[in-house]
């Protein structure tokens, strides 16, 4: 691989960062196209290329830039990765709109893809990404995007709900919180068990922890929700589980689950982490836990099934985080910079999946999504789906209604109502898939 | 639960409690209601079906068969008709008096003794217990089957507002809780709450809190004996070995506490050469049974015996012996030392006396060599009395106190306290509350702790 592939072509006029630049640019891109050859000399012809759909400067470029250079990577035609490479670092930035933050990013994935730098990239994120974790840090970003968008909270009240329902009546509730949320997701739970009208119940919460930068704060995390519990009325006892190579691992006993308690599973953005080969065996892990219930929420984007196929999981994941990326966008106000912390915490995962082999894999990382029908496919080999009650889905719905324009539940009726779970939906399109299993 | 169901079928009678009895009459006197389940005995109950109890119109008009929902709405329609006036008045008979049992079977209010006054609220709670909840409300998804009951709910539904400890409001509930679960008020509330608790018991506490308000700007000379040095090995949020001797009784938690522990020890380590004794008299000099020779002990808690505080120190001292008796001044003691107030000095001063226990008795069991005490008993010729395991106040303490601190202390308390069995039997004599609020310095019963000369290692 030619390593001098940020170096700048000695061809190259100096262009101003401006639109002019990026129409430059984007037309240098199109000759190569039609050339495949490098030109960079901004009065070559050719707008009639076989595109045809030079856009303006303002347009979808990095899209286009973007998917070309992964193609070519997947083609393996290193004229072009150095110098669509070129293009994309001339363009993108981290702190400009929508597609130059996307172009930013997933350069740095395509960079690592064709360099092979991909594991060593991604320790280095994570490693800096732990430093700068702090509780404090981390509670308030993770309470501003609760509070700006429903991304979270969706899958957190569609589960409250779920989990509510199936254990009512029981006195001794076990949740097995199989995520990175930080618990925020069981503070209206606890008040919810506080103001019922029947006895409160005992609570006990045992966290599973795998993420890394997670880790570090669950000890304050701990502290607060058992003062919080206290307050609350709520009889309440916390654990953590943490340091776990494979969530295949856990066990009943390791849980601390006891014969007479009423277990829930709920497993939050967790199952995408699983090795996909080890997906089942977790799966039938939590089947050995004899739950009342498993609450399942997870973000909708396939990033599994093609992960033979370079140029095609390259696509989804594109797909996805425009999505996502545009939806941040629209949600913060535009100086935040709780956004950009949101989005910084993406690019590792983005490393991870495109430029990372399987073979490395290390613990817990893996971050290939699956579709809510995939997942279901899989789930339904170990429980039978049971569906949000009309309440549940109208708290789901009460939720949505809180938050800004654009935002809305989904059930994909097939045949049963509620059966496969609900979908939240941005601008039509699905991003979070929530679902309730039972034994 | 009577007045609860009762409650629901009258929602606007106020319900008086002094007279609700199950099965009790009702006072006949009574003339407008009776009390809401308890019907008047004489009343003709009335049994209806829900499908009569829903109907719509069940007054009707004798004359034109028009029916009406309310008799009053009859009453008014049968002027209409110009009746001549004998008719137009009702039947002189006065009517008896309704009451109305529940049609649904499984319900309280479906038996006669406990039959319900009104129509319309029996209709209610037929309809709110027994009923399909039909009206929702738009924001937040509650569900009502009474119509009337919606409508209250959605006029005040969406614009009750929350607000947190810290000052933020909130429209929403549910971040309202998420956030209150997290926030750092909370905290500081539940530590606020548990040094109040302790505050009137204890003088400890206020005593400690001289110890937390130990002015900063102070220079300290680094004299601070040994003894206080490797206290705990294992205690990790001393920051500075000289601190830990004092981790005895400071507080543990908050990181603000480390640089008052800081500075903490900067006070005693200025104390360091007033062991001499001649600036104990300043400050104490007004303390009742004090003699020179009770400053040796004081010392230690006594920053304020420091010579570049001297003036102030005795200006203020009395509020030592104040608190002691009061117990109440805890707040304003920190500012003794205090040349610069930290915000979080106040509140960390606060959580002083069970935090002090609880991270001494932590030190206590986690340090297996315990220098302080090791090297404090050696030199007080008290070897025999302390156990390892009690590392909590010191020598200074008495007995009594320290069981107020916290009942970790109370176990340990006692044993430390053999080593001045002259002290004890001192503190004993000074009265506080019913020997429970003796002073942690000694103050008022100021008692040596050690012949002064074994302070010979670190004076």
């Amino acid at each position: 691989m030619d390593i001098t592939l940020f170096t700048t072509p000695k061809e190259a006029p100096l262009f101003s960062y401006s639109n002019q630049k990026i129409s430059n640019v984007l037309q240098a891109a199109i000759d190569m196209q039609s050339n495949n050859q490098p030109q960079n000399s901004h009065t070559s012809t050719s707008r009639s290329s076989d595109s045809g759909e030079l856009p303006s400067a303002s347009g979808k470029w990095a899209s286009r830039l973007l998917k070309e250079c992964a193609r070519a990577i997947s083609d393996k035609d290193s004229g072009k990765i150095h110098h669509l490479l070129w293009m994309l670092n001339e363009l993108a930035s981290p702190y400009g709109d929508c597609d130059q933050k996307l172009a930013s990013y997933f350069l740095q994935a395509l960079f690592c893809k064709a360099m092979g730098s991909g594991q060593r990239c991604f320790k280095t994120l994570n490693a800096v990404a732990e430093k700068s974790h702090s509780f404090d840090s981390a509670r308030k970003l993770i309470l501003k995007f609760q509070e700006v968008s429903p991304w979270m909270t969706f899958g957190h009240v569609a589960s409250n709900g779920a989990i509510l329902e199936a254990l009512e009546g029981d006195t001794k509730l076990h949740i097995i919180d199989i995520s990175n949320t930080l618990c925020t997701q069981w503070p209206t739970l606890l008040e919810a068990l506080a103001t019922r009208n029947d006895e409160t119940p005992h609570l006990k919460l045992t966290v599973v922890v795998t993420a890394s930068t997670v880790r570090s704060v669950m000890k304050e995390i701990g502290q607060r929700m058992e003062k919080f519990a206290r307050l609350m009325g709520v009889p309440f006892e916390f654990n953590v589980i943490s340091g776990l190579n494979n969530l295949g691992e856990l066990t009943k006993e390791g849980l601390g689950v006891q014969e007479d308690e009423a277990i829930a599973v709920n497993c939050i953005g967790a199952l995408r982490r699983v090795e996909v080969e080890e997906r089942g065996a977790v799966i039938r892990m939590f089947q050995s836990l004899k739950p009342r219930v498993v609450t399942i929420v997870e973000e909708e984007a396939d990033l599994s099934s093609s992960r033979d196929d370079f140029v095609k999981c390259f696509e989804e994941c594109l797909r996805f985080y425009t999505l996502y990326f545009e939806m941040l966008e629209e949600s913060f106000v535009p100086t935040s910079n709780d956004r950009l912390m949101l989005e910084r915490e993406c690019s590792r995962s983005i490393v991870r999946v495109l430029a990372c082999d399987d073979e490395n894999s290390t613990e817990g990382e893996c971050e290939k999504r699956e579709r809510g029908s995939q997942w279901s496919e899989r789930l339904k080999e170990a429980f039978s789906p049971v569906g949000f009650s009309d309440d549940c889905v109208d708290d789901v719905k009460a939720l949505l209604k809180r938050y800004r324009a654009g935002w809305a539940l989904v059930l994909r009726a097939q045949g049963d109502h509620h059966e496969s779970g609900i979908y939240l939906t941005w601008k039509e399109e699905p991003v979070v898939w929530a679902s309730a299993w039972k034994p | 639960m009577l007045e609860k169901m009762a409650e629901e079928a009258h929602p606007n009678i106020l319900i008086d409690e002094s007279t609700i009895r199950p099965g009790s009459n009702p006072p006949v006197a009574k003339k407008k209601r009776n009390l809401p389940g308890t019907p008047d005995p004489e009343a003709e109950v009335i049994a209806l079906s829900p499908k009569t109890l829903m109907a719509t119109n069940r007054f009707l008009c004798e004359i034109c068969g028009k029916g009406f929902q309310r008799d009053q709405n009859l009453q008014l329609h049968r002027r209409g008709h110009n009746l001549p006036w004998k008719l137009k008045q009702r039947t002189s008979k006065e009517p008896r008096k309704r009451v109305y049992v529940c049609p649904e079977k499984a319900c309280v209010h479906h038996h006669p003794s406990r039959a319900l006054g009104d129509l319309t609220g029996i209709k209610k709670h037929f309809c709110r217990k027994h009923g399909e909840k039909k009206w929702k409300c738009e924001k937040c998804s509650k569900r009502y089957a009474v119509q009337s009951d919606w409508k209250a709910h959605s006029k005040t539904c969406g614009t009750r507002e929350y607000k947190c400890d810290c000052g933020t409001v909130f429209s929403r509930r549910d971040s309202f809780v998420t956030h209150r679960a997290f926030c750092d008020a909370l905290a500081e509330e539940t530590a606020r709450v548990k040094a109040v608790s302790n505050m009137n018991t204890s003088v400890v506490g206020n005593i400690n809190c001289h110890f937390m308000g130990t002015p900063q700007g102070n220079s300290i000379p680094q004299n601070f004996p040994s003894i206080f040095k490797p206290i705990s090995s294992s205690e990790d949020t001393m920051i500075n070995p000289t601190t830990r001797g004092l981790s005895l009784w400071i507080g543990h938690g908050s990181q603000g506490q480390e640089t008052m522990v800081n500075n903490n020890l900067q006070g005693i380590h200025q104390l360091g050469p007033l062991c001499s004794g001649e600036t104990f008299a300043d400050p104490l000099v007004s303390c009742s049974n004090m003699s020179p020779s009770d400053y040796h002990q004081n010392w230690v808690f006594g920053t304020k015996l420091s010579s570049s505080n001297a003036e102030e120190l005795t200006s203020t001292s009395l509020p030592l012996i104040d608190v002691k008796e009061a117990g109440t001044q805890l707040l304003s003691i920190p500012s003794l030392y205090e040349t610069q107030h930290q915000s979080n000095q106040t509140p960390s001063a606060n959580m002083s006396a069970t935090a002090l226990l609880q991270k001494a008795a932590q030190i206590g069991s986690t340090s297996t060599d315990p220098p302080f005490l090791g090297s404090f008993r050696f030199k007080c010729n008290n070897d025999s009395r302390v156990q390892d395991g009690n590392k909590l106040c010191g020598p200074y303490g008495s007995n009594s106190i320290l069981s107020n601190l916290g009942k970790d202390a109370e176990k340990t308390a006692g044993d430390l306290f053999q080593i001045h069995p002259a002290k004890r039997r001192h503190a004993e004599n000074e009265d506080g509350a019913g020997g429970e609020t003796r002073d942690f310095l000694g103050v008022g019963t100021v008692q040596p702790i050690c012949h002064p000369s074994s302070f010979n290692g670190w004076i």
